[in-house]
């Protein structure tokens, strides 16, 4: 059954998972084009389901709505098609040649004797070795000093914002996180 | 090349959690060979451990001999060897008549001793890969031992861990178990995360064919780094229960089926649990398919199911290729876990793990022929596993249920072709 072109409110809405009264909101907003016809009877195409999509994506990664809204209009449906359909290949962080040598290193260092004992004179292997770390890792301060900080906007539903102020510790940012997914999973539920 | 995607029911209990099941099925298209190749990019890495001794490295050596002559000028390929200690015979060459004659040469002159040091040997394997990436070819580690991880890094989740990294940067790991000494886990555990295979090759007389049958692969490889991408609402859990890798991006669950040879046929089996919904409401999925080099091409296809009352939902028709796919998943995983449990002397809940199994088949087994099947082999087996099993048993029954897992033949190739229904 391959994927029609012609989707209703609630077609789009289950394989969104974006409530029909949001979309229509997005359309009002001007983030994604008018529907087919207008009533109930309105039908949505496939340049609808990738620019929601995208909307969703550009969510996750808490850019502002206007901000979404400038990125969309500067796109053509082929564009949004085609980052929404990007096959992820990851970021690579170095090369596999680097990984490799990163590992074979460390295992060299682990594997060399006297580590441990007491008595054993440095050796110049140790001269190689990166420096210690502190004794206890310094850890992130409660909250960034002003000037090195910035809010973030953060839409959950077209009129429900949270605010925050970043960079935020690893911990907090998690919590945040799942504030975000809680309240938009709450926010979003149809009032039926 | 075909995907299809099915559902073994198509309605959903408005009052419980729902659990469907979903077959996506693949068939990859035909060689390019014909129009010239992308070249690739191999290293064998030989244990050549004191055990290896005799008809084992003599094999081996004589397989990978096989393999290179397989290879174009254009191809690169690198031979390392080791046992405590790693020896690059070969470094990363390009394929060349005269490269090919002097790696035969210098693999005349290996001798199996001493003990293993398989992580770095593998890694060095790697390493030589890497040094020399191919960006439209396959780049792969073929790694052949017959023991253990005994010396340098030789803990398994990190070695996985090494192989799931360099996977992502490009290189990836299949691996070769021979007779009874090597460990299964390791080994399945490198391959599965290193978007690699895993063979047990019970008799060194087998170890040609199958070198040389991976080799193949590499060679007609027309997919590279598949995906199958599930698009789903939220609150509808999407996992694999095929052994594949998945992950999270831009809100879809991602498995990472890896790399396919000309007309392979793979199945991902994945289990959807859907939250309790109102009466009449529909819901659904879409399931994609990526790869690459964008060769794979297709929309995705959607799925839908239905709030419908129990009654319904009881009397609904079920796709019983989808119960078949799903029951030779659990019965291979079942199979696999009475093994460990067999190894480690607790007979008792090995015997549980493939009676549960086998049980929970029954139920929705009915009157089809071949799930019935599937129920009677697993009871039949239970008694093997109530009592200590010789390795070569347990071997074996641990890479048959892999293999099936994995969507390869019974000797751990790659099956190939249209599902025997439709052709």
């Amino acid at each position: 059954m391959p994927i029609e072109n012609e989707y209703s409110l609630q077609d789009l809405a289950d394989l969104t998972g974006v409530t029909p009264r949001t979309i229509r909101f997005y359309v009002a907003q001007g983030l994604l084009p008018s529907p087919g016809r207008v009533g109930p009877g309105a039908t949505y195409g496939s340049g609808h389901f990738a620019r929601l999509r995208l909307i969703r994506q550009l969510q996750r990664e808490h850019l502002p709505l206007a901000e979404i809204r400038a990125r969309l209009e500067s796109l053509d449906d082929a564009a949004v098609e085609a980052i929404v359909a990007a096959p992820s290949t990851p970021p690579t962080p170095g090369s596999a040649a680097d990984y490799i040598r990163g590992v074979l290193a460390k295992s060299r260092v682990a594997d060399a004797p006297a580590a441990d004992t007491l008595a054993a004179p440095a050796r110049p292997m140790a001269q190689s070795m990166p420096a210690m770390p502190a004794l206890h890792e310094a850890p992130p301060p409660e909250s960034p000093s002003a000037d090195r900080s910035q809010w973030d906007r953060v839409v959950l539903v077209p009129d429900v914002e949270l605010h925050v102020r970043r960079p935020l510790t690893r911990q907090l940012n998690k919590k945040v996180e799942r504030v975000i997914a809680i309240a938009r999973e709450l926010l979003e539920e149809d009032p039926s | 090349m075909s995907f299809s995607v099915r559902t073994d029911r198509k309605l959903i209990r408005p009052t419980f959690k729902s659990n469907r099941f979903v077959l996506a099925e693949i068939v990859a298209p035909p060689s390019r060979r014909e129009h010239g190749r992308p070249p690739v990019n191999l290293a064998f890495v030989l244990d050549r451990s004191g055990s290896m001794n005799g008809e084992k490295i003599r094999l081996a050596k004589q397989a990978i001999e096989a393999s290179i002559a397989r290879l174009h000028d254009d191809d690169r390929f690198a031979i390392v060897v080791y046992d405590e200690q790693i020896d690059v015979v070969v470094g990363s060459t390009r394929a060349t008549a005269v490269a090919r004659r002097t790696a035969v040469a210098r693999l005349s002159e290996i001798g199996a001793r001493g003990s293993t040091n398989l992580g770095e040997g593998w890694l060095r394997g790697c390493e030589q890969v890497a040094a020399e990436l191919s960006a439209q070819g396959v780049n792969r580690c073929l790694l052949l031992t017959d023991g253990l991880a005994n010396q340098g890094i030789t803990d398994r989740g990190e070695l996985a861990t090494h192989a799931r990294e360099l996977r992502t940067r490009g290189v990836s790991t299949t691996t070769f178990g021979v007779g009874d000494d090597f460990d299964e886990v390791l080994l399945q555990a490198l391959a599965a995360a290193g978007g690699g295979h895993f063979y047990y090759i019970a008799s060194a007389a087998a170890i040609e064919d199958l070198v040389t049958s991976e080799v193949g692969e590499t060679l007609d490889v027309v997919a590279r780094d598949v995906l199958v991408q599930v698009t789903a609402p939220a609150g509808v859990g999407v996992e694999s229960l095929s052994p594949h890798q998945t992950r999270e991006r831009g809100g879809r669950t991602e498995i990472i089926v890896g790399d396919l040879t000309a007309d392979e046929r793979v199945s991902v089996v994945l289990r959807l649990t859907f939250l309790y919904g109102q009466l009449g409401w529909s819901t659904g999925v879409v399931v994609g398919l990526a790869d690459r080099d964008d060769v794979l091409a297709e929309g995705g296809v959607k799925l839908a199911w239905e709030y419908a009352t129990d009654q319904a939902n009881d009397g609904q028709d079920r796709d019983r290729d989808v119960d078949r796919a799903v029951a030779r998943i659990f019965a291979a995983r079942a199979r696999q876990e009475a093994v460990a449990l067999n190894r480690v002397g607790d007979y008792q809940a090995a015997q549980q793990a493939i009676r549960a199994t086998a049980r929970r088949i029954r139920k929705y087994a009915g009157h089809d022929q071949e799930l019935r099947s599937i129920v009677d082999g697993l009871e039949a087996e239970e008694g093997r596993f109530v009592a200590p099993m010789p390795e070569m048993s347990r071997k074996m029954a641990f890479a048959a249920s892999s293999y099936e897992m994995n969507s390869r033949s019974v000797v751990g190739k790659a099956i190939t072709g249209p599902s025997p229904k439709e052709a």
